[in-house]
């Protein structure tokens, strides 16, 4: 059993409480010390001397404070409340906030209908002074409707609102129904909530506690032994063969169910043919992955989709992936005059092998350089060779502020002097004579910036040792103004400078590359951190096969849309998997979309239907694991009972007599303030007598 | 009983061996974390084959290519651990508790979960208790996980908490780049724990901070006026709670924003608990910590 009240603006009553604790004031210091961990805030803070007073006549004060307590009680109209009765009625308007679930979980088997008719008997059984609200929710919550009192209003919102694609969220909706709740003048409040209850989308750190006096109402929409097959994550590794380009798709299988799983038909779909099929079992609550054979990739993008079962909710039995050729990153390699056969030998090596991405390579002499031999390029790396002035530098500074990546490896060949004067302009710094350390047993990388894409992936401990490289002799660096320096040896020279020229950019490394000047180029570190520093400079971004629902994608900054469709100031119709079309317009050279559902969206621009680009978007895997969050620790969580704040399992109705006989307390109440109120007027008088 | 109220520390408290405590603790998170489809790391390597097109390229052996021209790919790469060592503050001023149980044993708890949750992950385990200076030290290694569990069974609060000193000695002592896990109250300026916190992170480490206070510390819910006892220093001073807690709240507020601004700008990760949380979210922050070192390698 438990209290609630009728009026509880009369509470605000008690405040009158204040009267006699102020008459009866007292600061009584404890004659124990405190302990605490460290007094080092508190010394801070100015103490200021207590004035004391004590309370006498005890009985009289704790009298007066149980009449008024008492009185206000009364007036506010309390009722008893059984827990076990379910409640949603009560005799007084009430400001109703639904919130009803729209998280793609709804979606399975009869969920949805089942929500929309308990919303539905909601709005049927309110009383004429009550005001509702219908607030939908998935990730974000939004009011579908103002408070209202029209049914009618509240039961065109509830036919035109659909089960969505969103993951489960429970803390913006109870924000939302706690900012309704607070702004209301009615005298309760009742908040209903009809979910599924996914535990996933509950977060206790996130939970709004309702106002007091808040009613919540519970409709639990949540199936035992739910089963469901999802397919949460697919990854896609590309190879190349005799010069062609293919993928393998490898899938991973879960089984959210309690129930075990056999042959489970999972099966890999290209352009809408069915290219491999292959039976697992799948233990309850367990995941498998299941990898496909290679499948060659035409010089198109292909649309993949992985599925697997056939169970109540078929969005996530279903993976989508778009998977488009790959161009080769274009190097071009610059070596010396007086370069050796194997002057680029670890380089070429390391670049030779990429195949995410892969490298074109050209090899150029610096004395047979043509300007032609930049175009199409990517990456310049200039190997112990110094950047010729001339038509060629002109051009080749011009590329680099569009973008051209340049790669100044300094060595034996590159004495100062040999540089023409026009190229300083571009380079990140300037350098000098050799430092030798070859005396000393070589020096090593003391300082690497692991924020540096180049670095980057080296960062964690096992994942790249720089520290066993020896260098005996590199050349002295100075650095440039608005340049960057990512490395410095242990005696604290540069010996990896940075600096961004227009869209391009130009990196120095301070030795050579020919395990001559040092020993890098026979470490495992140098193929990664060659890979690192060459995609860095050519600007290589890896495309998205996919993406989630719910996520929004700048079109410009996606490597598969930007070409072609993006170019110019033109609009874009998006075409969702549902086949709703909508048009998006660019805004600050940005083109955002938000991807709302799952399967192909096919992006083209206005006027030109032929040219399509596609994209994936798949579900947020969370929202496959139908586990059900603890009801109780999300009442908790919401509802402070002591504060007037109750919860209930399902909505049922009270007749005006059960709703009268609850209701029969402030009697007894006010009765036993006025008693009260005459022993204090008797004990008053006497301890009146008495001190007189 | 539940798997979160499993991790309850007043439920925990009540657990007298500490290897069964991170046991039970460790596993069970894991448990809950296994229904995941997300996670599954792989592996133990110890061969070479041919390199094929679609290889991971960071797994060629550069050694063997420098030998023989050829490119090989260790698929079986022997198991190199990193090095995971706790931090661990035992100063008087742990030794407090308005509830249920101390900052210390809260801190005990979560050493010993991460030590063992660190060794499942086959790291080298070690310890290194600090109070004015150093006071216990196990050297990270593959066998010391019961000597860390012994080491931090038998801890007893002593001294005072000055971080600085004693960080820097280990910034000095420690050779081999390692995954530090600082646990402590951080009753220090936050400028000097920051600036010992960047010594031990610019030799290449990787430091996390776990702030352990309790509740009473952060709501200061005191209601007499009285004298209030340092547990570090022993000194008395009267405090009128209801006249000094705003500013007291203010001060320690402005207190933790200005470490974590600190901590953060340095891109040290920093994780506040108070000792009524469950000790699987300081788990998770970890084990988030370490999926993401995971991921790069």
């Amino acid at each position: 059993m438990s209290f609630s009240f009728l009026a509880p603006l009369f509470l605000a009553g008690l405040a009158a409480i204040a009267i006699p604790i102020l008459i009866h004031l007292t600061h009584r210091e404890r004659k124990e010390a405190v302990p605490f961990p460290s007094l080092m805030f508190v010394r801070r803070v100015p103490y200021r001397t207590v004035r004391r007073q004590r309370i006498r006549h005890w009985l009289l004060f704790l009298m007066r404070v149980a009449a008024i307590a008492l009185v206000a009680l009364a007036f506010a109209r309390p009722w008893l409340e059984s827990s076990t009765e379910a409640v949603a009625s009560f005799a007084r308007s009430r400001e109703i906030v639904v919130l009803l679930d729209r998280s793609y979980s709804m979606a399975y088997a009869d969920r949805w209908s089942r929500a929309i008719e308990a919303a539905r008997g909601v709005v049927g059984n309110m009383g004429p002074d009550d005001r509702a609200t219908l607030v939908t929710f998935s990730e974000r919550a939004e009011a579908a409707t103002q408070p209202t009192g029209d049914a009618a209003v509240l039961l065109a919102a509830l036919n035109s609102v659909d089960v969505g694609a969103g993951v489960t969220r429970y803390g913006p909706a109870f924000q939302l129904a706690h900012e309704i709740v607070e702004r209301s003048d009615l005298p309760s409040a009742e908040v209903l909530l009809i979910s599924d209850l996914q535990k996933s989308g509950w977060d206790p750190r996130s939970a709004v506690r309702l106002p007091p006096n808040t009613r919540l109402n519970i409709v639990d929409l949540s199936d035992d032994d739910a089963a469901n097959v999802s397919v949460p994550a697919a990854s896609i590794t590309r190879s190349r063969r005799g010069g062609r380009e293919e993928i393998i798709v490898t899938a991973s299988i879960a089984n959210h169910g309690p129930d075990q799983l056999s042959d489970v038909s999972v099966a890999l779909i290209i352009d809408g043919e069915r290219v491999e099929s292959q039976d697992v079992n799948l233990e309850p609550g367990q995941a498998t992955v299941t990898r496909f054979g290679s499948v060659a990739l035409p010089g198109r993008p292909v649309r993949g989709i992985v599925r697997a079962g056939d169970d109540p909710l078929p969005g996530d039995n279903a993976f989508h992936f778009v998977v488009a050729p790959e161009d080769p990153v274009s190097v071009l390699i610059v070596e010396p005059r007086a370069a050796s056969a194997n002057h680029n030998f670890f380089l070429t090596g390391a670049l030779a092998i990429g195949d995410r991405p892969g490298f074109n390579i050209d090899t150029r002499r610096v004395t047979r350089l043509a300007t032609s031999d930049l175009d199409g390029r990517s990456v310049v790396i200039f190997n112990d060779a110094p950047i010729p002035g001339g038509d060629f530098g002109r051009r080749l500074t011009d590329l680099v502020e569009d973008g051209l990546g340049v790669l100044v490896i300094l060595g034996r060949r590159s004495p100062p002097g040999a540089w023409p004067s026009d190229a300083p302009d571009l380079l990140p710094g300037s350098f000098g004579g050799p430092v030798d350390r070859a005396a000393a047993g070589g020096g090593t990388l003391g300082y690497l910036d692991y924020d540096h894409p180049a670095f980057e992936i080296f960062r964690a401990p096992r994942s790249g040792d720089f520290s066993a490289a020896r260098f005996y002799r590199y050349r002295r660096l100075e650095v440039a103004e608005g340049s960057r320096t990512l490395a410095r040896f242990d005696d604290g020279s540069s010996a990896l400078l940075q600096r961004q020229y227009g869209d391009g950019g130009v990196m120095m490394w301070a030795t050579g590359v020919e395990n001559f000047w040092n020993d890098l180029a026979i470490q495992p570190v140098f193929l990664p951190f060659t890979h690192q520093v060459v995609k860095h400079l050519a600007g290589y971004r890896e495309a998205d096969t996919w993406f989630r629902v719910g996520q929004v994608v700048d079109l410009s900054q996606n490597s598969g849309l930007a070409e072609g469709v993006v170019d110019g100031e033109v609009e874009l119709i998006i075409e969702s998997p549902y086949g709703r079309d909508r048009v998006v317009r660019p805004a600050r050279d940005t083109w955002l979309v938000r991807l709302d559902e799952p399967g192909f969206f096919e992006v083209r621009s206005v006027g030109d239907e032929n040219d399509i680009r596609t994209m994936a978007a798949n579900l947020d895997p969370s929202e496959s694991d139908l586990a059900t969050a603890d009801l109780e620790e999300m009442a908790g969580a919401l509802i402070a009972e002591s504060d007037g704040g109750s919860i209930a399992a399902e909505a049922t109705m009270l007749s005006a007599e059960e709703r009268e006989r609850h209701q029969g307390l402030w009697w007894y109440l006010l009765a036993a303030a006025i008693t009260l109120l005459l022993a204090e007027t008797l004990l008053s008088n006497r301890v009146a007598r008495v001190a007189t | 009983m539940t798997i979160s109220s499993f991790l309850d520390p007043k439920v925990l408290a009540r657990i007298d061996n500490l290897e069964l405590l991170a046991k039970t603790v460790v596993d069970g998170f894991i448990n809950g974390l296994h229904r995941s489809p997300y996670l599954g790391l792989s592996i133990d390597f110890a061969e070479h084959r041919p390199y094929m097109p679609g290889d991971d390229i960071r797994r060629i052996d550069w050694r063997v290519f420098g030998r023989t021209d050829r490119f090989y790919v260790k698929e079986f790469e022997a198991d190199t651990n990193a090095n995971f060592v706790v931090i661990l503050d035992i100063s008087r001023s742990m030794d407090y508790a308005s509830q249920g149980i101390t900052k210390l044993d809260y801190a005990r708890y979560l050493a010993a979960c991460l030590s063992y949750f660190s060794r499942q992950q086959r790291d080298r385990v070690g310890l290194i208790t600090i109070a004015d200076d150093l006071v216990d030290f196990v050297p990270p290694s593959a066998k010391h996980l019961d000597v860390v569990l012994h080491t931090i069974d038998r801890i007893r609060p002593a001294g005072q908490g000055s971080l600085a000193g004693p960080l820097m000695k280990i910034a000095e002592a420690t050779k081999r780049r390692s995954i530090l896990a600082l646990v402590s109250d951080l009753y220090d300026e936050p400028e000097a724990v920051v600036r010992a916190a960047n010594v031990l992170k610019n030799k290449g480490n990787d430091v996390i901070v776990f702030q352990i206070l309790d509740p009473a510390e952060l709501n200061f819910p005191f209601d007499e006026a009285s004298h209030f006892l340092d547990l570090e220093s022993g000194d008395r001073i009267p405090v009128v709670p209801e006249q000094q807690r705003e500013q007291y709240l203010e001060l320690m507020n402005g207190h933790l924003a200005e470490m974590s601004r600190l901590l953060i700008e340095s891109q040290i990760d920093y994780f506040l608990f108070d000792t009524s949380q469950p000790l699987d979210h300081a788990l998770f922050k970890y084990l988030s910590r370490r999926e993401r070192l995971s991921r790069v390698r």
